[in-house]
């Protein structure tokens, strides 16, 4: 074994059921924060529009739960609620609640008034009508917002392997403490790959949840000057990284 | 609650507050870490991202590298570096941190950057170019002005991102504002593990605030508000 | 009436076999090791755990990402009911760094018994392995500032560098026990760094003198100069299990965690650590050949 080279190709191949189960842990942790987040964000931003007084304080308060370090929050949550996947989550929900909240409010806010008169006057009443019509095409914004959330949770996870939770984080975590290299390598390498796997499958479900913009090219044609950057608000993508 | 008040226990030993292990010190050796992070990220970023934006080339790159950067974890980095660091004799704690900050910071300050010289009008440049301004002049005249908002944004993006991962520094030896965390935890001291999590939290806000109101003193004529750039077409994202 | 008889004895025969193998073991509770942030900790846990599962016991392991404060805070709020842990440096965490331990092991366990029982906690038999704190420096430090013992590095070494893991600041016998012992302050310069990091940072100069385990295999490998406790600072840290007092009343249990601490020296523990340190091999492949080698599994 060449203890110099940064990869052990002999590890990773007698290694590759616990590389799957991680995999599946870092999957499961992902998954669930996100699902989580946007259920919450969805509530919340429902909340924000309705009474718009309230939407100082509920983005106020995400946007101080992000400025924790995710470090801090993790190792502070620990001693309340344990080394758990739950104490994972809380933080990992947490942090995807900023990004998903500002999409979604956006989003929904940049539904046109007279988009939401016509549907009333079809006979949609107020809730029925958030759910099939402003959620509906307030579709590309939320999920902007889920593809940055699912890709920097993804990067957050790892994370969670300092405070024992699996996933990549944990061939990171042991890899740093031991002063492996190989370990390090894959649990990041890896967390790269499923980003670009996940952020593709987002890309996908948003293509086809939006038939209306696929349908005009028209309207694109006159932008060719301006670079089509899908993010309404780059400004305002805070990234927590682990 | 018992955090709390280790929290102000902690705050009011006097012990705290000097030497090298101290608050204050530490609190300088983070700000240290992370302006110097910063700088290096903007010196790469920003005058390539100006160029590539100017020449509308890019943008694609721009997005995604913007969105999966967020996914390279940055104690990875930061474990390769340190092994490599110490072997190229580049000491502890801070130098091996910075390759893992600057890889944080670029993604969001060279897409903001680019979007902002990309995204003038180009009925603006148009004007430009009839007044007799050559490409150069376009570029540091027309674009960069514009871009300014834009990019402050992204600097404001990209310095909450480092000062917050700075604390990770802890985990090879850099003594700041993240030994508080890691020590904290490591000795169960509810009271450290809060004074530098609350100081990070501040550094990062205070930083946060400074740069608004640099942000806002750099374009006076336009409004600047959160939703900063382009409420223009918010349905083209996707 | 024969029947019954015939059935009857057939009953306690299959009664009083299955009572001695399995049946202590079906009724102990579940029972969580603690493991701390250093190779030999991970080691330790996985041998009690594959070699306990073996009788018939429902063990986990459970990481705790840290030093001992974590494991005490662990025992405390029950999320763990097993630790590998060391005599001496227990006893003077116990204590408040009274300084009680001493270098004869079975006083120092008697002693420490008395902090644990009002933790609701007791040590099992402590082995013979000893694993203590130890200060090396290269053999270059060693020859440029004349360094063969503690005492030498508390009268010519004070401004050099100490690097080690975060315990060190508060292990007693670390920086506190230097300062209290050999009047040596090395706080200030002091780096912090993962078990792991130590000895590379050792060999590239960045750090003068390193905090290793006595276990660790690089000692010789490397011709570390091993700094020598003269003034007696450190104890006896041979290696202890420690348990909850429901663990450790079930007799069953407690003879075989017995019976596996009475296997490991000293230096089964450096040759176990060299595969984890060097060989980058699994704490629980170790194990398991340890284990199997020892005929404790199998």
């Amino acid at each position: 074994m060449n203890s110099d080279s940064l990869i052990w190709w002999d590890w990773v191949g007698r290694h590759g059921h616990d590389i799957w189960v991680a995999t599946l842990e870092h999957l499961q942790l992902t998954l669930i924060a996100v699902g989580v987040g946007l259920l919450l964000s969805i509530l919340l931003a429902a909340i924000s529009l309705r009474w718009r007084s309230t939407y100082w304080f509920i983005a106020g308060t995400a946007g101080v739960l992000y400025t924790i370090p995710s470090l801090a929050l993790f190792a502070f949550l620990v001693t309340w609620t344990g080394f758990t996947t739950l104490t994972a989550e809380i933080g990992l929900v947490s942090y995807t609640l900023l990004i998903l909240l500002r999409n979604i409010v956006e989003g929904l806010d940049g539904v046109p008034p007279d988009v939401k008169e016509a549907a009333e006057a079809m006979g949609y009443r107020p809730t029925p009508r958030f759910f099939a019509v402003d959620l509906r095409l307030a579709t590309p914004a939320i999920m902007t917002g889920l593809r940055i959330a699912t890709v920097t949770t993804i990067g957050l996870v790892t994370v969670t392997g300092l405070i024992g939770q699996g996933g990549y984080g944990s061939f990171i975590d042991a890899g740093l403490k031991r002063n492996f290299s190989t370990e390090v390598m894959v649990g990041a390498g890896l967390s790269v790959v499923m980003a670009i796997i996940l952020d593709g499958i987002l890309v996908a479900i948003g293509w086809a949840l939006t038939p209306w913009l696929r349908a005009g090219k028209t309207s694109r044609r006159d932008r060719t000057s301006r670079p089509a950057l899908p993010e309404p608000e780059p400004a305002d993508l805070v990234g927590q990284v682990g | 609650m018992g955090s709390l008040h280790a929290f102000f226990t902690f705050l009011g030993d006097g012990d705290h507050w000097v030497g090298p292990h101290g608050i204050p010190h530490r609190t300088y050796e983070h700000l240290r870490l992370s302006l110097t992070a910063i700088a290096i990220s903007a010196a790469i970023a920003m005058p390539l991202a100006a160029w590539l934006g100017h020449i509308r080339r890019g943008g694609v790159v721009a997005q995604w590298m913007l969105n999966i950067g967020r996914a390279v974890p940055s104690l990875a980095i930061l474990a390769i570096v340190f092994r490599v660091s110490l072997q190229w004799g580049f000491g502890l704690g801070f130098w091996p941190v910075v390759p893992a900050l600057v890889a944080l910071g670029i993604p969001p300050l060279f897409a903001n950057t680019y979007a902002g010289v990309a995204g003038v009008d180009p009925t603006v440049i148009e004007a430009a170019k009839g007044m007799g301004f050559r490409p150069g002049q376009v570029l540091t005249k027309v674009e960069i002005p514009n871009a300014l908002p834009l990019a402050l944004a992204g600097l404001r993006v990209a310095s909450l991102q480092v000062i917050a991962t700075a604390t990770l520094g802890a985990y090879v030896a850099f003594d700041a504002l993240g030994s508080f965390i890691n020590e904290g935890f490591r000795q169960q001291d509810p009271g450290k593990l809060l004074t530098g999590s609350v100081a990070v939290a501040l550094l990062a806000l205070a930083f946060d605030g400074g740069l608004g109101l640099a942000a806002r003193r750099a374009s006076p004529w336009r409004r600047i508000d959160r939703r900063v750039t382009t409420a223009d077409d918010p349905i083209e994202s996707v | 009436m024969a029947l019954l008889g015939t059935l009857a004895l057939v009953a306690t025969a299959c009664g009083s076999s299955s009572k001695s193998s399995t049946s202590s073991a079906a009724s102990a509770p579940a029972i969580t090791i603690g493991a701390q942030d250093f190779g030999e900790s991970a080691i330790l846990a996985q041998i009690y755990k594959q070699g306990l599962e073996d009788k018939g016991y429902k063990v986990d392991v459970q990481k705790l990402g840290g030093f001992r404060d974590l494991e005490v805070t662990a025992f405390d709020k029950k999320t763990i009911n097993f630790a590998p842990e060391y005599a001496a440096s227990m006893l003077e965490f116990l204590n408040g760094k009274k300084g009680e331990a001493s270098g004869d092991v079975d006083a120092t366990v008697t002693k420490l018994q008395t902090y644990l029982a009002p933790k609701g906690l007791v040590a099992t038999d402590a082995s013979k392995a000893v694993d203590t704190n130890a200060f090396v420096v290269t053999k270059a430090t060693a020859d440029k500032y004349g360094l063969k013992s503690l005492s030498d590095l508390a009268s010519k070494g004070q401004s050099l560098t100490l690097g080690g893991p975060a315990d060190c600041a508060t292990n007693a016998f670390c920086i506190p026990g230097l300062k209290s012992k050999y009047g040596l302050d090395l706080s200030a310069k002091f780096k912090s760094l993962e078990t792991g990091q130590v000895a590379p940072a050792l060999d590239a100069g960045q750090i003068d003198v390193a905090l290793l385990f006595s276990t660790d295999s690089t000692i010789k490998t490397k011709n570390y100069v091993l700094l020598t406790d003269d003034k007696s600072m450190l104890a006896a840290d041979n290696v202890v299990p420690v348990v909850t007092t429901d663990l450790g009343s079930n007799a069953d249990l407690a003879k075989a965690i017995n019976a596996i601490s009475a296997t490991l020296t000293t230096q089964k523990l450096i040759d176990m650590n060299e595969r984890y340190d060097v060989q980058k091999d699994d704490e629980a492949v170790i194990a398991k050949d340890y284990l199997t080698s020892e005929h404790l599994i199998g």
